[in-house]
């Protein structure tokens, strides 16, 4: 098929990406430019009140920060527990390495809720944690593991993973087995041969799986809002209750877009950092 | 006692023996391989001498000590993969220099060690270039040196040529055999390329089903093979089907040869096609020599030699005559003859 008859192919994907995807994002765009009236309900004008408005509150900068925290400690948590297993899955001739991958990626075919009530059962006051902590006596009163920063930092990182390790396993290109056998056979220990072998080729997967945890991080609504058990304020619940609560979509909408441009800016980032590691 | 000595060494793995019982002495400074078809224990022997395997039963001995059981990294022996593996992040010098650097070696020294180690191998002047800007032949003589440097007690070789063209193959392996013998390193070939084999060591151990089918020199291994299994994969010869006779005399094609047949059942005579001589038919021949007949289906002219293909009573036999001789007439009747101590008999498989 030549190439001009080939790109036929594309058409019905690229119709319902217009649909769903492409035409909400112009109204947001568009939403962006209305103001909010006395009463709280929308204007519409063309007008950069509201995106002003936006990015001189105190409150903007806070979120942002939070968000950029808890992306940030959410994805070094699930990078440093995927590395291992993306390693693993990588190497093991075991005959069970498919049955073990599905396990990995487990979690994301459970749907985000259910998984923040698995977590509240674990963590809670009365939960897994908290009650074998007290009955071997480490601790008197429970630990607040949820409906705070640490609950969510959690639960967002095990979210996380599952794609951390399907992203790590896709970078793993030039890692080899070889050349760990070639290292050791040089004289270096396996701790020297990680170090100057292994996590060095491991690089590259590394950046692109972190890049890829702290995008979904930074989207992501279920976690912080259902774990944060309404003490954690970042872009995405702040978006949410903008466009529910308070109705405010020309805010929303600023907020909304404001989110998607430092993702954006970030992820080209990471492209370069790994282009860079890869050399 | 050897210098390396490997006693009943065995390794299985889920579902297959890969090396049932492997013994072997090697003196130091000799150059052995370890020859035979994939799957014959060979590389498994090779990984279990550098400890990237452990044995299930048996011992290693280097220089009179146990390392049975030493992790690969106190090990010393240089290993040179089949892949070469060496390490895409580091410069060629780095890739060299990276056995001294574990070793704690002085910067300085270091630097003077991977110069000198890559005069060797001829690649002076690319230190700082990246592996996968080198041709092949270049990352072979890399892992070559990057193996030598850090004088090991074995060099060890895993099918290190086989990546290589025919040629560039040629060129290493008088070159890997020179090195290794100014240097007087004890290394150990593994190999399925008997070329190889015969060209690059001193001795030859054959492996078949994980254990040493015959050890010997090259000529032996090929002028007198123990086993059915070694004269059929070193070298080419003819498996011609025969019989006894009342005086326990090899009767080939209905004529009685000078050879004494093997005691036991049904056998197999093994005849290098290039020990044979064709004459005229009316030609006597002298003493000791085996003479059938028969008459000549084709000749095919392969450059530095004719393969002339001639069918008798009971069979075809392949003869290989240097090229340059007069070539025998297709479908003449000619005499096939040979020194019946280049006949040898074996038994036949009852696989």
């Amino acid at each position: 098929m030549s190439d001009a008859r080939l790109k036929w192919l594309l058409l019905p994907a690229g119709l319902f990406v217009l649909a769903v995807y492409a035409w909400p994002t112009l109204g947001l765009f568009r939403n962006a430019f209305n103001e909010t009236g006395p009463t709280g309900a929308m204007v519409e004008t063309w007008s950069l009140k509201t995106t002003a408005e936006v990015l001189a509150d105190s409150f903007t900068f806070e979120l942002t920060l939070n968000s950029l925290w808890l992306s940030l400690s959410a994805t070094l948590l699930a990078l440093a527990l995927s590395y291992p297993v993306a390693l693993f899955l990588f190497r093991t001739n075991s005959r069970f390495r498919g049955l073990l991958a599905v396990v990995a990626i487990m979690p994301m075919l459970i749907s985000g809720v259910v998984r923040v009530f698995g977590w509240l059962a674990i963590l809670g006051d009365r939960g897994l944690v908290n009650s074998l902590a007290q009955s071997f006596g480490l601790i008197t009163a429970p630990m607040k593991l949820v409906f705070n920063w640490t609950g969510v930092t959690i639960g967002l990182a095990e979210s996380i993973m599952p794609y951390m390790i399907l992203a790590l396993l896709a970078g793993f290109g030039q890692l080899d087995r070889t050349l760990e056998e070639a290292s050791r056979s040089l004289g270096a220990t396996p701790m020297r041969t990680f170090l100057r072998v292994t996590l060095p080729l491991s690089l590259p997967a590394l950046a692109l799986a972190a890049g890829l945890g702290f995008v979904l991080s930074m989207s992501a609504y279920i976690t912080p809002k259902l774990l944060g058990g309404g003490r954690v304020f970042v872009l995405a619940t702040e978006i949410f209750e903008q466009a529910t609560t308070n109705t405010n979509w020309p805010v929303a909408s600023v907020l909304a877009i404001y989110t998607l441009v430092l993702l954006l800016l970030l992820l080209a980032a990471s492209n370069l950092a790994a282009r860079g590691l890869k050399r | 006692m050897s210098y390396l000595e490997l006693s009943g060494l065995q390794k299985r793995y889920r579902d297959a023996v890969a090396v049932d019982d492997v013994s072997l002495s090697v003196e130091k400074g000799e150059a052995v391989a370890l020859l035979g078809p994939s799957g014959c224990g060979k590389t498994t022997t090779l990984r279990m001498l550098a400890g990237l395997v452990d044995p299930d039963r048996g011992a290693i001995r280097l220089d009179g000590a146990e390392v049975t059981r030493l992790p690969a990294h106190k090990r010393n022996m240089g290993y040179v993969f089949q892949s070469y593996a060496l390490f895409p992040h580091l410069s060629v010098a780095r890739n060299v220099g990276f056995g001294l650097e574990e070793r704690r070696v002085a910067k300085a020294e270091i630097a003077r060690r991977v110069v000198e180690a890559l005069a060797m191998v001829r690649l002076s002047g690319l230190d700082q270039r990246r592996p996968r800007e080198l041709s092949g032949g270049q990352q072979q003589r890399v892992a070559l040196a990057r193996s030598l440097v850090i004088r090991p007690s074995v060099l060890l070789l895993d099918e290190s040529l086989s990546n290589l063209d025919a040629k560039l193959r040629d060129t290493m392996r008088h070159e890997i055999r020179s090195i290794q013998r100014s240097l007087g390193i004890t290394t150990l070939f593994v190999t399925h390329d008997q070329v190889e084999a015969l060209t690059m060591c001193d001795r030859i151990a054959v492996m078949h089903r994980g254990r040493i089918a015959q050890i010997g020199s090259p000529e032996d291994i090929y002028e007198r093979p123990a086993t059915r299994f070694v004269a059929e994969f070193v070298g080419r010869a003819n498996a011609l089907p025969a019989t006894r006779d009342a005086e326990g005399r090899v009767v080939l094609w209905g004529e009685r040869l000078p050879v004494a047949a093997p005691a036991g059942g049904e056998f197999d005579l093994f005849v290098r096609p290039q020990r044979i001589r064709i004459l005229p038919i009316s030609e006597p021949v002298a003493d000791g020599m085996a003479r059938v007949t028969g008459k000549v289906l084709r000749s095919v002219f392969v450059g530095d030699h004719v393969e002339v293909l001639v069918e008798g009573a009971a069979g075809q036999i392949q003869v290989e005559l240097q090229s340059g001789t007069a070539l025998p007439q297709e479908g003449a009747e000619v005499a096939l003859v040979w020194r019946a101590r280049d006949t040898l008999p074996f038994p036949r498989e009852t696989a």
